[in-house]
């Protein structure tokens, strides 16, 4: 089934084309990755897709319900789970707090003023914070932890919310071979074990055609290849404009 | 995986805190019997002003929204309780619940306008609806007595004795608090801090920020209006001055001189901040000079406000802003 | 309403607003830049005007011409007190909390205010116009007090002369690029702290300036720091925070719509004012002329 269903889209930022006529589909339970050069588009297509920016023009459709020009925390109660490319956590809360307040989130509890809130929905945010594998810092003051541990308390938040698609901006971004790894296994886990529709933004090559059943390029706010990565690679002008230095 | 509501139950509250809260509890119920009335009144006031700190503080520390104009809303209710008992023949205690209630319905309007903006622009706004109700409040002679106040409030012959008053105070001042300790570790009060740290995420993970704020608004208002209907009840009168905005940088102060990142610190520093100016006011007539180098002080050397500081010397008062009993 | 009290109304408004321009720019720039509500600003303006009462009728009683002397001395006395407060004080704040740095700057308040009590006491004082700019001029049979007018020609000139500054000097220049941006200023190597110094020192000139030069048309005594300060806010709201132009405008329809609001309904013309605020920080919050954040 089709979970996610862009037309169309387009942004401009006083006369600078930044999305143009973006559209392409994502199939539920796919693991997809955009990737371009900086500068392309992929992060303002992100802030379109979650809201965060108003479209221009064209439509969003989750599930078949459009969501284009919803607010973005109506569009995250829909179920568009997304993490940032600058880290984007809650630095002086702990560690569990942090994805804490993400359950509270989409359990509708963040209006609750009556319970004590550690007692409630503890075993929930323990769930994703071993997913994550962050249990062990869930003390430490999100502020204070490691860059790579950051990254996957990022996602971490973005899993609190429960969604059934999550947009990852560059995961692996700042994080030593080792680390990526990790926190590669961690997205192919977590596609594989809760369901999940992935589209995540990569820079790192290996990442991208390592684990991507689909891949989408992007070049000046444009799409100019959509599809598996063999064919992606095969393409004439991705390999123009993209991947001349790479692989 | 099934949500688990645990209802808040004393028994989870029996802890070292518990027992602080006792003791200071037996001292405050016997402390009449211990000191000269000027100063029980002195008590009575630090009292009144941290219900209006604490209240405060729930917008400057745990949302960290900057409420530049506090004394709008205090006066508020005060003015609301003095109007009800002086041309009304409602009874007091009906005057005393329409103060914060009325104050919260104000919260409510002027609420809805503020939390559009952020940073300098919402505490500018506030600034300019506190001085707006000053002015109204100064100028409106024939309804508020304008700058002559309106004096001699009724307050029941059971409540007259200030050793009754102070009761009276007290219980109200831990039932406040003690409502605000919930909301503050509640669900709500952990998605306010997240807001304070990431507005943005905070949005971006599903939470309607704007009613959000509009909710913390209000419950500021309700507990500077209950602060300002106390004092209505304490002082018998209710003046102009009440919504001053130099009257708001007292509550302010009382905030970040306990501490703005703990939540006993407006109650210290209400405290602290009451006694050091009747102190020095009866040295000299230079408090403020006074005032501004203790203010100059605490904001280059003691950022954590008397609170945070024992706390991390001494950890006594522990801050709960995480989550250790998991 | 007659002509003559409409024009009266006026010119009575524009000299109003052309001194209060003179004040409310420092702060207006102070905010562009350093992104800091200067609560002392009004203190800056008070200290000002006591010096100038000081110097005219206690100091240099004898001296006549002596005004002229104080325009010059106290507002350069003013400005080394906040080049005082800048360095001892200020700039170890530009990087905290807002409520820290509204406090701290509040505490200046508080301190430069007694300290005005204990040297200068809580009476009110007067100083009397220089003696040339004394008097009236007729004009199409209206009388103007020549102070008046002198004012707004002093304003306008303090107009001219920091668009002067801002656009084609190399500190101006600074000063503006700071405005739009300010980690790319620093990123290029200018020393944005000691601009920043600069900065302030300036506005601290001109609220002195403002001081000395309302002087004679206002009462000198405690308690002024903060009306002027509330009037600058008003300002910098409507003109927008940060924009020099705009505080220009802001100040001119400050001072009509007080002008005039006295007449219409004098008991609540400071109403009007918080009123305006209110409206434009609703409507829009940058102002006339400030940039949209």
């Amino acid at each position: 089934m089709t979970i996610l269903k862009v037309e169309g889209v387009t942004k401009s930022f006083e006369g600078l084309m930044a999305v143009n006529k973006v559209g392409f589909q994502i199939e539920e339970g796919e693991l997809s990755s955009i990737i371009g050069c900086n500068g392309a588009g992929k992060t303002t297509l992100f802030d379109l897709l979650t809201g965060r920016l108003r479209l221009d023009a064209g439509r969003v459709l989750l599930k078949e319900e459009e969501i284009s020009g919803l607010l973005p925390y109506q569009i995250c109660r829909k179920g568009v789970g997304r993490s940032f490319q600058r880290t984007n956590i809650f630095p002086r809360l702990s560690t569990f707090d942090n994805v804490h307040v993400a359950i509270i989130s989409w359990q509708r509890e963040d209006g609750n003023m009556f319970h004590r809130s550690e007692k409630l929905l503890r075993e929930e945010t323990n769930e994703i914070l071993e997913s994550v594998e962050l249990q062990n810092e869930r003390h430490l003051m999100a502020g204070l932890l490691s860059h790579g541990d950051q990254r996957r308390l990022e996602v971490g938040i973005a899993l609190g919310t429960h969604p059934n698609i999550l947009l990852l901006d560059e995961p692996t971004a700042g994080m030593s071979p080792g680390e990526s790894r990790k926190t590669v296994e961690l997205i192919q886990r977590l596609g594989r074990e809760r369901g999940l529709t992935i589209l995540f933004i990569e820079h790192d090559m290996n990442v991208v055609f390592g684990i991507s059943e689909k891949i989408r390029v992007m070049h000046q706010g444009r799409i100019i290849a959509d599809g598996e990565p063999e064919k992606v690679r095969a393409n004439e002008e991705v390999q123009k404009v993209y991947l001349a230095e790479e692989v | 995986m099934s949500i688990q509501s645990k209802v808040f139950t004393k028994r989870g509250w029996w802890n070292w805190s518990g027992t602080w809260l006792l003791v200071v509890l037996a001292f405050l119920i016997v402390l009449p019997f211990l000191i000269k009335s000027g100063s029980l009144s002195s008590v009575i006031e630090m009292m009144i002003m941290s219900v209006a700190a604490c209240g405060l503080n729930l917008m400057i520390g745990y949302s960290g929204m900057v409420n530049f104009g506090p004394a709008g809303l205090y006066a508020f209710g005060a003015y609301t309780t003095a109007l009800l008992l002086v041309n009304t023949n409602m009874p007091f205690w009906f005057a005393m619940i329409a103060g914060p209630v009325m104050t919260a319905i104000a919260g409510i309007i002027i609420g809805w306008f503020c939390i559009r903006l952020t940073h300098i622009y919402f505490a500018l706004l506030t600034l300019a609806f506190s001085q707006l109700i000053y002015t109204i409040v100064y100028k409106w002679y024939g309804f508020t007595g304008g700058d002559t106040g309106i004096v001699g409030i009724r307050v029941p012959d059971l409540l007259a004795p200030l050793n009754h008053y102070y009761y009276f105070t007290l219980v109200i001042t831990f039932v406040s608090i003690g409502l605000m300790w919930i909301v503050v570790h509640s669900p709500f009060g952990k998605v306010v801090q997240a807001f304070r740290e990431n507005p943005e995420r905070t949005e971006s993970i599903g939470v309607d920020i704007k009613r959000c704020r509009l909710k913390v608004f209000v419950l500021q208002s309700f507990f500077l209006g209950a602060a300002g209907s106390l004092y209505c009840g304490f002082n018998h009168n209710v003046f102009a001055n009440y919504a001053h905005w130099l009257k708001g940088t007292e509550f302010i102060l009382s905030c970040l001189l306990g501490g703005i990142y703990n939540f006993f610190g407006p109650i210290v520093g209400a405290a602290v901040y009451i006694f050091l100016e009747q102190l020095v006011i009866s040295y000299t007539e230079y408090w403020p000079f006074i005032l501004g180098i203790i203010i100059i002080l605490l904001v280059m050397f003691l950022e954590g406000g008397l609170a945070g500081f024992i706390s991390e010397k001494f950890h006594i008062i522990r801050m709960r802003y995480d989550d250790t009993q998991g | 309403m007659p002509i003559e009290t409409l024009i009266r109304q006026t010119m009575s408004g524009l000299s109003m607003g052309m001194v209060i321009f003179m004040i409310a720019v420092g702060l207006c720039l102070i905010f562009g830049t350093v992104r800091v509500l200067n609560m002392a600003h009004g203190s800056m303006y008070m200290v000002g005007a006591f010096l100038c009462y000081w110097f005219n009728n206690v100091l240099f009683q004898h001296f006549t011409g002596s005004f002229w002397v104080v325009a010059i001395v106290a507002p350069l006395l003013v400005a080394l007190v906040g080049l005082a407060v800048e360095m001892l004080l200020f700039r170890h704040i530009y990087s905290r909390d807002m409520i820290y740095q509204l406090i701290l700057t509040f505490g200046v308040v508080l301190l430069i205010g007694d300290l005005c009590k204990i040297i200068w006491g809580v009476e009110y004082h007067l100083v009397s116009y220089p003696r040339f700019l004394d008097g009236a001029v007729n004009f199409l049979g209206i009388t103007f007090p020549t102070y008046n007018i002198f004012l707004i020609i002093t304003g306008v000139l303090v107009f001219v002369g920091l668009w002067v500054l801002m656009q084609h000097t190399r500190v101006g220049r600074i000063i503006r690029a700071i405005t739009y941006d300010r980690d790319m200023v620093n990123a290029l190597g200018v020393n944005v702290r000691r601009t920043y110094t600069v900065i302030f020192v300036l506005s601290c000139w001109l609220a002195g300036l403002g001081g000395v030069l309302t002087a004679p048309i206002n009462v000198i005594t405690l308690g002024i720091d903060a009306e002027i300060l509330i009037e600058c806010f008003i300002i910098v709201v409507i003109g927008g925070l940060g924009s020099m132009a705009g505080a220009f405008v802001g100040s001119i329809i400050f001072g009509l719509v007080n002008s005039f609001g006295i007449l219409i309904a004098p008991r609540l013309a400071i109403g009007f004012s918080f009123l305006l605020m209110a409206f434009i920080l609703i409507i829009r919050p940058w102002g006339l002329m400030g940039k949209p954040e």
